[in-house]
Order: structure tokens, then C-alpha cells, then sequence
């Protein structure tokens, strides 16, 4: 499993705002993530946990330090091609509000592909089968506001899918959900890792939920104090 | 349809009220717009017209004569028949006419008919400029012929006074009674005057004319006119001022020309001469008119008329010369520019306050749809697609209301004509309200709304754009 990372994160700090009121959110964070791999990212509110996925996910750019995608560094690329690259490699699942309620689920699904430039007619095929794989293809014509919590994240989740990104960046997916639904939606990340392979990185505060993480990284005031097994 | 394109529709979908609104008042201010410079042109074009009836594209008088000068007082030009020549051979294409004038005074002494004036205009019935156009516009009766009494081959009874101050008695009616067996003078009278002067005026009737006849001074005539016919140049006013009569007639009247016989000093009042054998000099007017062949290309129909000015002038150096736009601007011309200003300045602000409501509008969606916008930078959209987005909700409030202000100001137009609306015009006549669209306004009706509401829809939509993503998907965010 140990070959090359596909992110890379080497001495990044993010600091907000600036003088006496910045606030650290990232400090001096190292680390790698490899193919397949299924990491929790853990810690108190306000620790860090989202900074880090943004820095992850090209969202955000660090203050220090270098992020690496497959290698590449990513503070040499402009801000446009970072947005594509961004499309391409990476599908995020966030927590709440999650998809754009005016939009059939099906139109959610494919949207990351089309702003990718991508076939309407493939991708549509492509979203069916995501949504197959997700259990909920029978609501596919369905408005996205119309679905539960749990039905939604489950979409997201296929839509974080549909350009085969290299990762998953799931923020607190289950932040908005009862218990039973959480369980699901962790069950599906689980599976998706397992039969697609697919790198997942997910923030959970929610020791029960965090427990999914084959790999967990603890965060406390944007260090990082715990890199290993989960156990 | 592109991501920018359908998320632009589904916007407009979801604010279609506002943007109805908004659209609509953009579009009824292009409209109103197009409409009033539309009637200012008709109504420029109908005085054009006219001040080109009455006079042409450039006139030549004395230097002593002003504007106001060329509707009858013009002083006399003894070479007016030279310099009409002279023009002709210097600028072929130009056409040259020796015009004579006179203001006239008809009705004196009627019962229940107060006296009333006209300009006389004297005119080349073969070879003036404006032959063609007054024959088009005769309503009733007809055109000058040659076996019209155009000229008797004596003066008419002329006293010339040398003072200013009552006319002597022996003016009123005299034409009538010392010149019975003379036939009157043929005219063409317009419409307007006509219907002022409804038992006095048609064709057919003879009447009395009190002229006079020296700009500087005080000459006066009596002569007797037969109506041979009615013109209507489309302007009520001119219609009821201007009076055609053959040139030649004019001149015999005003003596210019060769006068045999002696006339007689009444002490106190002046001369006064009658029934003096006369030939009459056509060399002799009271002004030049010329008519220009059009330019090849009519952007600049001002520039072009004070082009023309200054070549003829620079054959005329010692006279006045008048370009048809100098009458235009004594016509109505500064009036037109104006109301044109007015109209612009209207038409500013209220787009300007679209505008305002636009970028609010834009505003306002962009709080609200501020984690949607995250989610598409988080999918891979680039800042431009985003920009977009609101772009094109610009581009078509644009387009609709500058397409929708001109269809509207088209079914005006057509409902006004296919009703043939007409104003109250002086005197009981009517003028009829017509339209002439200038290509300029429209592609201003255009460009403009769009341009306005593209602009004032990238304010918010480089916001949108340059937001950075992590701080769009914050919002909503239940807890950090
Ligand atoms: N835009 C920002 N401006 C200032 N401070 C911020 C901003 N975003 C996050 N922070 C701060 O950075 C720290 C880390 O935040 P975050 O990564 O959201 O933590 P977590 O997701 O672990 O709760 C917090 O103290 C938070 O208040
Ligand atoms: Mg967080």
C-alpha cells in the first residue's frame, strides 16, 4: 500500500487574519496521504479539522509550507487551473446544505462533470450507476430539496464521485444527521473505499463516527498530535 | 447550455417578478425614448420641409438682410440674375433662382372679415427651384399657366409716402375701381388660409391685396389677385402665411424694372404713380435661392449645409449668405436641441436607477446563494464561470428590455398611424402626428439597456466571482 503519496502536506500553517488578532488555524502540519487509504481526522471544535481539509482539498492556500497533488506543487499552479484541477481530482462531501435544491438529483450528480466539460449523455450513464451504487437511483428525477438528510448526503456522495477524483474530502458528513442515518452514510464511505478504492478523508468529532477511519489524525490547535491506526 | 447559462436562467426564473419589472420600465423608457425622438424628427422634418418650401438650401440677400427677413422684407438685389448665373456655371449641379417677395395685406374694409397678411412669394413658374415641389402639394385648383395675366405691361397703382403714418384714403379699393378692366393677378393661396378666411378665400375668388412693396420704407400697392389654386405643404402655419405668384407679376408690381411715364408728387404725402408702362428687369429680386444636389453620403447634413454656405459665399463675398441650416436653427432647431437634451437626460436617469436596482438585486442573490456558489468553486468552477452567471442575467435583462422598448415603440407608432391621430392646429386645422425613426435611437435603444444593465450587473458578479471559496461554503455551515 506504502508507494507515493497523492497528497502531500509539508510544514503547512494557515494563520487567519493578521497581528494581534490572527488566529493560527494550521500549525507547521505535515503529512501524507496514500492511494486507498480511509483517514478520520479528529479533534475538538475549532482545532483545525476544516482548515486542514480546504488546504487538502485546494480550497484554500496555506500561509506556509507546500501542498503536494500527485507530486505536483500546487503553489506554482494559477488560481485558474487549481479550480480545474480541484473538479478533477478531488470530490468533496460536505455537511449540510449540500445540494442546490432547484436541481434534480441527477442534475446534482453530473454538475461537477459538466463544469469539468464533460459529455452530458456519458455522464448521465455514469451518474445512474453512482446512484445505483448510493441506493437511491429510484429518486433520481427527484427536486434535491425534496429528499431527507440522509438521501441527500447519499447523493453528495455520488456526486463527489462522478469525476473518479484521486480523493474524498467528507466534512463532518454526518453533522446533520440522527445516529441510525449517520451509521448509513459512513457505511456507504466505507464501501466505496473498499470496491472503488477511493481515498477518503473525513472529519468527524464524533468519536462513534471517527471510529470508521482505518487511519486517524488528531488535531489540537492546528497541530497535529496523534498520526496512526486507528484503534 | 453552459453551467454560467442555466444557473443565469434558473436566477431569473426565481426572481422573475423583480426582473419583469425591471425589465419593463427599461423597456417603456427606450420605448418613450424612441417615440419622442422619433416625433421631434417628424416634426423637424415637417419644418425642414417647410423652411425648404418658402426658401431652399442656401439664400443670398443683401448684407443688411437677417433671417427674419427671408419670410418677405428682403432689401432689393439689382444683379440678382447675374449671381444666380454666376452660381449655376461656378458649381454644376447647383440650381439658382431669383426669388421676389412682398408681404400683403388682404380683407381691409370687408364686412365681418378682419384684415389679415401674408408673405408673397414670387416664383419662376418654368424655371424656379421649387416648381416641382408646389405643384405636388396642390389640394385644389391648379398650377400657373402661360396664358395666365401674368404680366399687364403697366405699373398699378403705386404711392409711394415718405414718412411713416396713415395710409391716405385713396389706397382703400382703388385697385378695385381704377384697374376694372385689368385681369387680376393669378395666386396660390394654402389651405390653412383658406379654411381662416373661409368666404374670402377659395378658388375661383378675386380679391384686393394692399402690398408692400419695399423692405426699407414704404411702398405701397394695390393690386387685385384671382385664387387659382390651394396648396398644402403639411404645416398649417406656413400654409396660412405663404401666398405663390408668378415672379414676373411681382416684379411689375414692385417696379423692377424699366418704367416709362412720369408720376405725380402729392404734397405732404409722397409720389404716386399709376398704369406707367413698365418692363420689367429679371434681372432684378430680392434674394437668390439656390438648391444643392444632395450630398453622396448624408451623415452630416449640417456640416454639409454650412460647407455649401462657405463656397457660395466664397463667390458672393459682399453678400449675406444664409445655409438651410441657419433657417432651421431660427425655425425650431434650438428648440429641438433642447428638448433632445432633455430627452437623453431623462432616459439617463432612469436607467441609471435600473441599474441601481440591478446590482441590488444581483446583491441580494449573491447572499443568499453564497454556499452555492462555494459548492460550484469546490466542484472546479473557475471564477469566470461564476462571473458569468450573473453576466448573462445582465445580458438578457438587457437585450429583452432594449428588443422589448422598440416593439413597443413600433406598435405605437403603427396604432397612431392606422388611426391617423392628429393635433388641434392653429385656426381649426389639424396636424397630423407622424414619425420619423432614426437608425441612431434605435441601436441606442439597444446597446444602451444592455451595456447599463451588463455593467451594472459585473459589479456584483466580480464579488461573486473573486469570493473565496472556503468563505462561501462557511456560510450556512451549521457549526465550525
Ligand atoms: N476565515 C477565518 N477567519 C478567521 N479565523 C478563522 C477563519 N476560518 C477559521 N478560523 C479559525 O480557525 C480555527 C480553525 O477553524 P476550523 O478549521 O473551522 O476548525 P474545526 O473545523 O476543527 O472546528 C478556528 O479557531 C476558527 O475560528
Ligand atoms: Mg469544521
Amino acid at each position: 500500500m506504502k508507494k507515493e503519496p497523492i497528497i502531500e502536506l509539508s510544514h503547512v500553517t494557515k494563520i487567519y487574519g493578521e497581528y494581534e488578532k490572527s488566529v493560527i488555524a494550521l500549525n507547521d502540519v505535515s503529512l501524507k496521504i496514500f492511494p486507498k487509504e480511509f483517514i478520520a481526522v479528529t479533534g475538538p471544535s475549532g482545532s483545525g479539522k476544516s482548515t486542514l481539509l480546504h488546504c487538502m482539498g485546494l480550497l484554500d492556500r496555506p500561509t506556509e509550507g507546500k501542498i503536494f497533488i500527485e507530486g505536483r506543487d500546487v503553489s506554482r499552479i494559477s488560481g485558474k487551473d487549481i479550480a480545474v484541477l480541484r473538479g478533477k481530482k478531488i470530490g468533496f462531501v460536505f455537511q449540510s446544505h449540500n445540494l442546490i435544491p432547484r436541481l434534480t438529483v441527477i442534475e446534482n450528480v453530473i454538475l461537477p462533470g459538466l463544469i469539468a466539460g464533460r459529455k452530458r449523455v456519458e455522464l448521465e450513464k455514469k451518474a445512474i450507476e453512482l446512484l445505483r451504487e448510493v441506493g437511491i437511483e429510484h429518486r433520481a428525477k427527484h427536486r434535491g430539496a425534496h429528499l431527507s438528510g440522509g438521501e441527500q448526503q447519499r447523493v453528495a456522495i455520488a456526486r463527489a464521485l462522478i469525476n473518479d477524483p484521486i480523493i474524498v474530502l467528507a466534512d463532518e458528513p454526518t453533522g446533520a444527521l440522527d445516529t441510525e442515518s449517520s451509521k448509513e452514510i459512513m457505511d456507504l464511505l466505507e464501501e466505496m473505499n473498499k470496491n472503488r478504492g477511493v481515498t477518503v478523508v473525513f472529519v468527524s468529532h464524533d468519536p462513534e463516527i471517527a471510529r470508521y477511519g482505518r487511519r486517524r489524525i488528531e488535531l489540537v490547535d492546528g497541530s497535529v498530535t496523534y498520526d496512526g491506526v486507528n484503534r | 447550455m453552459s453551467i454560467s447559462r442555466s444557473f443565469a436562467w434558473s436566477e431569473i426564473k426565481e426572481h422573475k417578478l423583480i426582473y419583469t419589472v425591471i425589465i419593463l420600465v427599461i423597456a417603456f423608457t427606450m420605448a418613450s425614448f424612441l417615440l419622442e425622438n422619433a416625433y421631434i424628427n417628424y416634426m423637424m422634418q415637417v419644418v425642414n420641409e417647410t423652411v425648404k418650401n418658402v426658401t431652399a438650401d442656401v439664400i443670398i440677400t443683401n448684407p443688411d438682410c437677417d433671417v427674419r427677413d427671408l419670410y418677405g422684407t428682403e432689401t432689393t438685389m439689382k444683379n440678382a440674375g447675374e449671381i444666380a448665373r454666376l452660381i449655376e456655371e461656378r458649381f454644376p449641379g447647383y440650381k439658382a433662382s431669383v426669388r421676389v417677395t412682398a408681404q400683403a395685406t388682404y380683407g381691409v374694409g370687408l364686412a365681418n372679415e378682419s384684415a389679415d397678411g401674408c408673405t408673397l412669394q414670387g416664383i419662376d413658374i418654368h424655371d424656379d427651384v421649387m416648381v416641382e415641389s408646389l405643384k405636388k402639394k396642390i389640394v385644389a385648383g391648379r398650377f400657373f399657366r402661360d396664358d395666365d395675366p401674368i404680366l399687364r405691361g403697366h405699373t398699378p397703382l403705386y404711392i409711394k409716402i415718405n414718412a411713416p403714418g396713415n395710409l391716405p384714403d385713396i389706397v382703400y379699393g382703388a385697385g378695385q375701381r381704377l384697374l376694372r378692366e385689368d385681369e387680376p393677378y393669378p395666386v396660390i393661396v394654402g389651405a390653412a388660409a383658406a379654411k381662416v378666411h373661409p368666404s374670402i378665400i377659395s378658388v375661383g375668388k378675386e380679391l384686393d391685396l394692399y402690398i408692400c412693396a419695399s423692405a426699407r420704407g414704404a411702398n405701397y400697392a394695390s393690386i387685385r389677385v384671382k385664387i387659382i389654386g390651394l396648396y398644402e405643404s403639411g404645416t398649417p402655419t406656413i400654409d396660412a402665411m405663404i401666398w405663390f405668384i408668378p415672379a414676373d407679376s411681382l416684379r411689375e408690381i414692385k417696379c423692377y424694372g424699366k418704367v416709362k411715364g412720369r408720376s405725380w408728387i402729392i404734397p405732404g404725402i409722397g409720389s404716386f404713380h399709376g398704369f406707367n408702362p413698365i418692363e420689367v428687369d429679371r434681372n432684378m429680386g430680392d434674394a437668390v435661392i439656390v438648391k444643392v444636389p444632395p450630398p453622396s453620403i448624408s451623415i452630416d447634413p449640417i456640416g454639409y449645409s454650412e460647407e455649401v454656405k462657405r463656397r457660395i459665399q466664397s463667390i458672393v463675398p459682399d453678400l449675406k449668405v444664409f445655409s438651410w441650416h441657419d433657417l432651421l436653427v431660427y425655425g425650431a432647431g434650438s428648440m429641438q436641441d433642447v428638448v433632445t437634451i432633455l430627452l437623453w437626460g431623462s432616459m439617463g436617469v432612469t436607467l441609471l436607477l435600473c441599474g441601481a436596482a440591478i446590482k441590488y438585486v444581483m446583491d441580494s442573490i449573491i447572499i443568499r446563494k453564497m454556499r452555492e456558489i462555494g459548492s460550484l468553486k469546490a466542484f472546479g468552477a473557475r471564477d469566470r464561470v461564476i462571473f458569468k452567471i450573473f453576466l448573462y442575467q445582465g445580458l438578457f435583462i438587457g437585450s429583452l428590455s432594449g428588443v422589448l422598448g422598440i416593439l413597443i415603440a413600433i406598435l405605437v407608432m403603427k396604432i397612431v398611424n392606422w388611426y391617423g391621430i392628429s393635433m388641434q392646429f392653429i385656426a381649426g386645422t389639424q396636424l397630423k402626428i407622424g414619425f420619423v425613426v432614426n437608425w441612431f435611437t434605435v441601436a441606442i435603444s439597444i446597446i444602451l439597456p444592455i451595456l447599463l444593465s451588463i455593467a451594472a450587473a459585473s459589479i456584483p458578479a466580480k464579488k461573486a466571482a473573486m469570493l473565496p471559496p472556503v468563505e462561501a461554503l462557511r456560510r450556512g455551515e451549521i457549526s465550525l
